[in-house]
């Protein structure tokens, strides 16, 4: 299955992402984030799968949480950046 | 409980490191050991372990002191590194800073430190409004007010709600040391209004020396820098928290183990903590008031006091007494107990006092047990 990577703004964002995720029954978790999706240097994102998407963007937003660059798996296991409808 | 207590030994200083601990705190801090790497420091599987137990302790936490985001809860190696951190913060050098007659050199010394001129709110022992009268005055045109909810020496307990209330009104921001309250006292970081609480983890919270917790409304300038597994190409520090104040490797072991305490805590809640520790001092109280020449630091009113008393014999130096106690498998505090301030308002300055701290694990039977030691060590001196 596809996914989408949110790239959070800390460790701790990320998990307050994917806590708020839970609470409405959305499955996600913390990763590392990939290198080219990041200009800072080291940072953590939020996997969500991509049937879920949708309704991720809306619970956060609902959490106060703010999502950072979003990224989209491609066919071929890399990624590109995306905007996803809220 | 964790079976760490000595054969016989009674221990009554937990106003200083609380040394009985839920089973669990030992347990989770072998289990990190084993387990755990560094939050922030990869993607492997005993990284995030260990960021999801930090995130756990820190949601924990949050909801004890009623924080809606757990990023406001900064982990420090102990309360005084969090006043360190705040005050640092906060004061810059020739300001005028306000604080009680009851504070630690943990707050006095930092505060020298950053050269501010320090303005105690000196007022007698158990009056809270005479407290408040004295912050009243002295609040109008101060940089920042730095307030202990309860003092270490005397148990007492301070008016915060309401200094918090003036200091808010005067516009000065507030840092509260909950050395002695955080996990005996209910604590509503929000309603408070509070800039910091300090306070640290291995007291009232039951986990482990060299834990702390800093809680935080606004962004402070960090006093340490270094990574923070965040932002690496920036040399600045991050603009966030909690990482902007957490460089270098967390204490995994020690933040496990204080999140088992800060869970008991909150089972246990600490409104009944309180109601155990104060019985106890009650107890022991009336019992010690019937040895020729006790002096005791009590407070009229009962819940002035959290569960710990400070007390001097006309008959024996507190230091004496205090080892003639240890040789005798009671543990108590003699002395100034880090706070020569809080003796100079309560007049005890010369020679200091003993304190007996009373933990949720104490019991009667251990406060009966304390009385009838003192009093043969008594005779034989």
């Amino acid at each position: 299955m596809l996914h989408y990577l949110i790239m959070c703004r800390s460790l701790t964002y990320a998990q307050r992402a994917v806590r708020a995720l839970a609470h409405v029954g959305i499955s996600a978790f913390v990763m590392k984030a990939p290198a080219y999706a990041v200009s800072g240097g080291c940072a953590y994102c939020v996997r969500i799968p991509e049937n879920r998407m949708t309704n991720a963007l809306g619970a956060l937003k609902s959490a106060g949480l703010q999502p950072g660059r979003v990224f989209i798996q491609t066919n071929d296991g890399l990624y590109r950046e995306a905007q996803p409808n809220a | 409980m964790h079976k760490s207590r000595r054969e016989g030994m009674i221990y009554l200083d937990s106003a200083a490191t609380s040394l009985q601990k839920p089973a669990e705190v030992g347990k989770a801090m072998f289990r990190a050991v084993r387990t755990m790497a560094s939050p922030g420091r990869g993607g492997h599987a005993a990284a995030m372990r260990a960021a999801e137990m930090a995130f756990r302790c820190r949601s924990e936490i949050a909801e004890l002191f009623n924080i809606d985001n757990p990023e406001q809860v900064v982990f420090t190696m102990n309360a005084t590194h969090g006043l360190n951190i705040a005050i640092h913060d906060m004061v810059s050098p020739g300001d005028r800073v306000v604080v009680s007659g009851y504070e630690h050199n943990s707050v006095i010394r930092a505060l020298h430190m950053c050269g501010a001129n320090i303005d105690v709110a000196e007022s007698p022992l158990f009056e809270p409004d005479a407290a408040v009268q004295i912050f009243r005055e002295k609040l109008t045109g101060a940089k920042a007010a730095v307030v202990c909810h309860v003092s270490n020496v005397f148990g007492y307990i301070l008016p915060i709600g309401q200094i918090a209330k003036l200091c808010e009104w005067e516009g000065v921001p507030l840092l509260i040391d909950a050395s002695q309250s955080a996990g005996c006292i209910p604590i509503d970081f929000g309603a408070l209004g509070a800039e910091y609480i300090a306070m640290p983890g291995h007291k009232g919270l039951l986990g482990p020396q060299g834990t702390g917790v800093l809680l935080c409304r606004n962004l402070p300038r960090p006093l340490l820098a270094g990574g923070t597994g965040s932002e690496s190409k920036n040399i600045e520090m991050p603009e966030y928290l909690p990482d902007r104040l957490e460089a270098g490797t967390h204490n995994i072991p020690g933040i496990a183990g204080l999140f088992e305490g800060v869970r008991w805590v909150r089972k246990k809640t600490e409104r009944s903590i309180l109601a155990h520790e104060q019985a106890l001092l009650n107890d022991f109280a009336s019992r010690l008031q019937n040895i020729e020449g006790a002096e005791m630091f009590l407070s009229p009113e009962r819940e002035l006091q959290t569960g710990v008393l400070s007390f001097r014999l006309r008959e024996m130096d507190c230091e004496t007494l205090a080892s003639v106690l240890a040789e005798k498998q009671v543990a108590v505090r003699a002395g100034y107990h880090c706070a020569p301030i809080a003796h100079k308002t309560a007049g005890t300055i010369e020679h200091g006092t003993v304190r007996v701290s009373f933990s949720p694990f104490n019991t009667r039977y251990e406060i009966i047990t304390v009385l009838e030691r003192m009093k043969i060590s008594m005779k034989k001196a």
